[in-house]
């Protein structure tokens, strides 16, 4: 196995064009050191990719631009997301409770794990785009478009993730995030973002409600039925019962960590409580 | 596989070591730097005991590349009595004084994430210790004194 730790994105694309599938770029290393006995006989070359100058959260009026190895820790505390429309980006990290992971793992390889993680989800919700790198040059992604199942992306020999890009939600706009895990050091059970638009008179003109960590296609899902029962409503109890109701087309996967059963009724429940949150946030004025 | 040379900074000291890119932080650590301290529990990232501090910040040694870690100030348990003029840190008298372990295993990750944590807020509440010494295991199951030598700790640091 290979190290390398290029400064210029050409270097690092090279490498990749060189090496292709038996290339893994890295930043964090937590997942890779974690699932090092599988993954050192698979790998030939170790690409560090943080001295590339991808770490950083960029707000404009389009959105955030936020580098691929900004940290879970750097985006926790980044003005923009303690607070405004943002701030549920600060809570999906805060619901991790392992500082030592935050300040190593970074938004660009959760975002290509496809697995058992947190932020994608709060993505989904916010129909974040993945620009993806190489040799070639750049491509988008739609979040939804970027995972292909259980620890499979869309990247392609040669590519990398070099930025997330959130849009700005409409003026109006509030989002909750729930989770359910053993311990709050654990991986994900069920997690769940809801972001709402509201209209000046309260009703509700755009809903995501995204399901990650619990979906029977091992990648974060938005319950199509979930959202259509908040359009044109007031977000009020009644409304965000029949949409924890209306979330049950989010079929669940069966496996060691929870039954599909129980997965179900944690889905419904997160779907409540991150859509109370949400409407805190609303009515908070934020 | 290809042996690289670097320099590690721990505790002040700058010591050069040959390592193979998959070897782990806490392995070098250890086995080559010789500073037994830092513990190794799991290796995935799961137990905590193998937390040094990286310019200031705690990471799980198991999960960083030695390789990956020049460059940067690495601060183990061993540095913390160098730090503080030879004296043991106020975290270390409030472990042994409240009893802060059983076997004591876990105890050098512990201090080294209740130390980031005072220097970022020297006021916490029991909440927030809960939370710093969140990824932490401690397998004898001490964490109330734990928790209340860290509290006991950050009054004397305040104090101080």
């Amino acid at each position: 196995m290979e190290y390398f730790s290029p400064d210029k994105l050409e270097e690092a694309y090279a490498l990749l064009a060189k090496y292709g599938d038996d290339a893994i770029p890295i930043a964090g290393s937590t997942f890779f050191m974690s699932h090092r006995e599988d993954l050192f006989d698979e790998v030939r070359a170790v690409i560090n990719i943080k001295r590339l100058g991808l770490g950083y959260i960029e707000h404009a009026d389009t959105g955030l631009r936020i580098g691929a190895t900004t940290t879970l820790n750097e985006i926790f505390s980044a003005a923009v997301c303690r607070s405004g429309p943002f701030r549920v980006f600060s809570e999906t990290v805060d619901e991790l409770k392992i500082n030592e992971v935050r300040n190593a793992a970074t938004i660009g390889g959760e975002v290509c794990i496809a697995g058992e993680v947190d932020m994608p989800t709060t993505l989904l919700a916010f129909d974040a785009n993945i620009v993806i790198g190489g040799a070639q040059g750049t491509r988008t992604a739609s979040m939804a478009d970027f995972h292909l199942g259980y620890l499979n992306n869309a990247l392609k020999p040669g590519e990398m993730v070099i930025e997330v890009q959130v849009p700005q939600p409409r003026a109006v706009a509030s989002a909750g995030f729930a989770k359910f895990e053993r311990t709050a050091a654990d991986l994900p059970i069920v997690n769940v973002t809801t972001r709402v638009a509201l209209d000046a008179d309260g009703t509700c003109s755009e809903a995501r409600v995204a399901v990650g960590a619990a979906t029977a296609a091992g990648i974060p899902k938005r319950s199509a039925q979930a959202e259509a029962a908040l359009i044109g409503r007031v977000l009020d109890e009644q409304a965000i019962a029949a949409a924890a109701a209306a979330s049950s087309d989010v079929e669940c996967i069966d496996d060691f960590r929870a039954s599909a059963e129980l997965r179900s009724l944690w889905v419904k429940c997160g779907v409540e409580d991150a859509l109370r949150r949400a409407a805190g946030q609303a009515r908070a004025g934020e | 596989m290809t042996v690289h040379t670097v320099q590690l900074r721990i505790n002040g000291e700058v010591t050069t070591v040959d390592v193979k890119a998959h070897w782990s932080l806490a392995y070098v650590i250890r086995e080559k730097v010789g500073l037994t301290g830092t513990k190794t529990g799991c290796e995935m990232g799961t137990c905590g005991s193998c937390t040094v501090l990286l310019d200031e910040k705690p990471i799980f040694s198991c999960l960083r590349m030695a390789v990956d870690a020049e460059g940067h100030e690495i601060q183990t348990i061993e540095g913390v009595e160098v730090e503080n003029g030879g004296e043991l840190h106020p975290l270390q008298k409030s472990f042994i004084e409240l009893h802060g372990m059983q076997c004591g295993f876990c105890t050098p990750g512990m201090i080294l994430a209740a130390k980031a944590l005072l220097e970022n807020n020297p006021d916490p509440s029991e909440q927030e210790v809960r939370e710093a010494i969140g990824g932490h295991l401690c397998r004898c199951g001490t964490y109330v004194r734990i928790v209340r030598s860290i509290l006991d700790a950050a009054q004397a640091v305040r104090a101080s």
